[in-house]
């Protein structure tokens, strides 16, 4: 029998169709994030419009944790500890740069225009810093495991909440002159929270004064997120990841260097939630506060992947999706919205322990295929 | 015959009990041995001393004349040593096809990047993987259960599973811990039939644990008999047979019938 190199060999790699097959996903993503951003923001206004950005970003920080806690299987509670860095560190980018390029806070500039470029620079500087706080935070996990590693993770978050509220007031544009980037990184605003951040992520359509296109960028990193995933839990390196969650002993027997890739999966995972809390920092009618972004947050995006079933990408967007319209639909309920959770949860932990579709996708499940099934068959009926 | 894997003086205590002592063992490339013993004897220990689960107090571990022992699990099935589990280890939730396709993992190269974009090396990979695994599944007479998740899989298919993903990881040795255990006597036939195939196919060295005597005593050219982590015999399956050390550790000593009952329970 020949083996993988040689047979990969025999193969021929290369050629400018895989390329193209490769970017596809990426270009489909753009279309897809302008259509949003062009037809629906004008069609359903600035409330729903805001509620499709609110859905966007859940579905970044819910599709992130599932590295973690869906494919990898280790439990992590302290998800929105990694948002908060990304998003301070984001923070810190557009608002100070902002005013030591252009004198002010405001959004800048058009579409894609020196602001639009500012802002996407601090998201993905945002998702680096939050990726280092996974680093720190991954290597626990190769000594603990299980509730003791939650608790790390939560510990985390709780450590992040704390040094945010611990900084100092936010500097106003005329007190920054004459002081260094690193000299204001403390002002973040403590408790109060960081305000008179430039909002780039509006729900408003196009060329409007505060138009920044936020539905356009929120759905291009939704894009970028959902493909990384998918393409991750489909490859080598993704069914190492769930070898380590489903037997560890057996994983590493088979070569896996089980150590480098829990250290990885939190790493990839903390990039996309420093991203998702950049976003987050820069939606319109948001205020970065360490409370907004404390414990609570990191259960609630848990709970999406709970939900949705640990290792399921579409999961995860379904319950995503679900958990953000829940409490605008039940708005006068809005005091017993933990309430609901947590009986949402004790019935799928008692109903359905794996989730709403377990490790599978959505278009994996018995249920799609039986209703596909009659659909095309009531085609083919006369 | 070149050495592939070789034991030198390996000893393991745990606390006070001495789990292995002073074991040692030589293994030419298509060699295929057999560790048998009484329960509790240490052949497990010595299986996860070789692949690195243990750190032996004493010894080595050479594979293909390169020390292993000290080096993680991983690295050693890197280098070419695999095995199976006496006590079933599959990636239960995973279809039968990913976990051969998991361990196939270890032979490619392309990185966390790679596999995001889809690099032309990646998908080359990627379906190189796939081919392998779906011949060795053929091979393994499972095939037609590839899309299946493998904890559904019945108890004989689930060992059938194990070898075939110890066999993608492309070994030189294979360790089997118990292969037949619990399977009917036409199963075993078929596994007897099947080790020996994959032994000529791969050339590979296979060591085995079996308490299936007829199985051990037939396909073996070498066996080694452990007790309580002591190596009281090493030879040709017809040496052992008649070796009186074998017989009592197995039997008991023929003059005090009731303690052999009460070690034989």
């Amino acid at each position: 029998m020949k083996t993988i190199s040689e047979r990969t060999r025999a193969l021929h790699p290369g050629g400018l169709g895989s390329a193209l097959r490769s970017a596809w996903p990426v270009v489909a993503g753009v279309v897809v994030a302008l259509v949003l951003q062009s037809v629906l923001a004008p069609a359903v206004g600035p409330f729903a419009a805001k509620m499709v950005l609110d859905i966007g970003i859940a579905i970044v920080l819910a599709v992130s944790l599932n590295i973690v806690n869906g494919f990898a299987g280790q439990f992590s509670i302290g998800h929105a500890g990694f948002m908060m860095v990304g998003g301070y560190a984001a923070a810190i980018v557009t608002y100070y740069g902002s005013i030591k390029l252009w004198g002010s806070p405001e959004p800048h500039g058009g579409f894609l225009g020196s602001g639009d470029l500012l802002f996407l620079f601090a998201c993905v500087l945002g998702g680096c810093v939050a990726a280092l706080a996974g680093l720190v935070v991954g290597l626990p996990s190769l000594r603990l495991r299980g509730d003791y590693l939650a608790i790390v993770t939560l510990g985390f978050g709780e450590i992040m909440r704390v040094l945010a509220q611990r900084s100092k007031d936010v500097l106003y544009p005329e007190d920054v002159a004459g002081k260094s980037m690193w000299e204001v990184s403390d002002n973040l605003g403590g408790a109060l929270g960081f305000s008179g951040l430039p909002s780039y992520v509006s729900p408003t359509p196009w060329n409007e004064d505060t138009g920044h296109a936020g539905i356009f960028f929120v759905y291009l990193i939704v894009a970028i997120v959902l493909i990384s995933a998918y393409r991750l839990k489909l490859s080598s390196k993704g069914r190492a990841l769930l070898a380590v969650r489903e037997n560890e002993i057996a994983a590493e027997a088979m070569g896996i260097n089980t150590s480098r890739v829990k250290v990885a999966a939190f790493v990839m995972a903390a990039f996309f939630a420093g991203v998702g809390g950049a976003l987050f920092a820069h939606e319109f009618g948001n205020t970065l506060t360490p409370r907004e972004l404390g414990f609570q947050k990191s259960i609630d995006i848990v709970i999406m992947v709970v939900l949705g079933g640990m290792g399921s990408i579409s999961g995860a967007v379904v319950a995503a999706a679900a958990l953000t319209l829940m409490p605008e639909l039940f708005r006068e309920f809005a005091e017993y919205r933990m309430i609901i959770y947590a009986l949402a949860l004790i019935l799928v932990m008692i109903l359905r322990p794996q989730g709403l579709f377990g490790i599978k996708e959505l278009w994996e499940t018995t249920a799609w295929r039986r209703i596909r099934a009659r659909i095309v068959r009531g085609k083919e009926a006369p | 015959m070149s050495e592939v894997l070789a034991a030198r003086g390996l000893s393991l205590s745990f606390g006070g009990l001495r789990a292995v002592n002073d074991f040692s063992l030589s293994l030419g490339s298509s060699d295929l041995a057999g560790l048998i013993g009484p329960n509790g004897a240490g052949k497990t220990t010595v299986f996860n001393l070789l692949t690195g689960v243990y750190q032996p107090d004493a010894g080595s571990v050479l594979l293909d004349g390169k020390q292993v022992n000290g080096k993680k699990p991983s690295q050693i099935a890197a280098a070419g040593l695999a095995r199976t589990f006496q006590n079933i280890r599959l990636f239960g939730e995973l279809s039968v096809l990913d976990n051969v396709r998991t361990a196939a993992g270890v032979r490619t190269r392309s990185g966390l990047w790679r596999s995001l974009l889809r690099t032309p090396l990646y998908l080359a990979e990627e379906r190189a993987v796939t081919e392998r695994s779906l011949e060795l599944l053929e091979l393994l007479g499972i095939a037609h259960r590839r899309e299946e998740q493998a904890r559904s899989l019945p108890y004989g298919d689930q060992r059938r599973l194990e070898i075939a993903r110890a066999l993608a990881t492309e070994p030189k040795v294979l360790l089997l811990d118990e292969p037949v255990a619990g399977m009917n006597s036409s199963e075993k036939v078929e596994m007897r039939g099947l080790i020996q195939t994959l032994r000529k196919q791969f050339d590979l060295a296979i060591l085995l644990i079996e308490h299936d005597m007829g199985l051990v005593m037939d396909i073996c050219e070498h066996i080694t008999v452990l007790d309580h982590g002591m190596t009281i015999a090493a030879g040709k399956p017809a040496a052992i047979q008649s070796n009186p050390a074998v017989i009592e550790a197995y039997l008991g000593a023929p003059e005090d019938e009731t303690t052999a009952e009460s070690e034989a329970s």
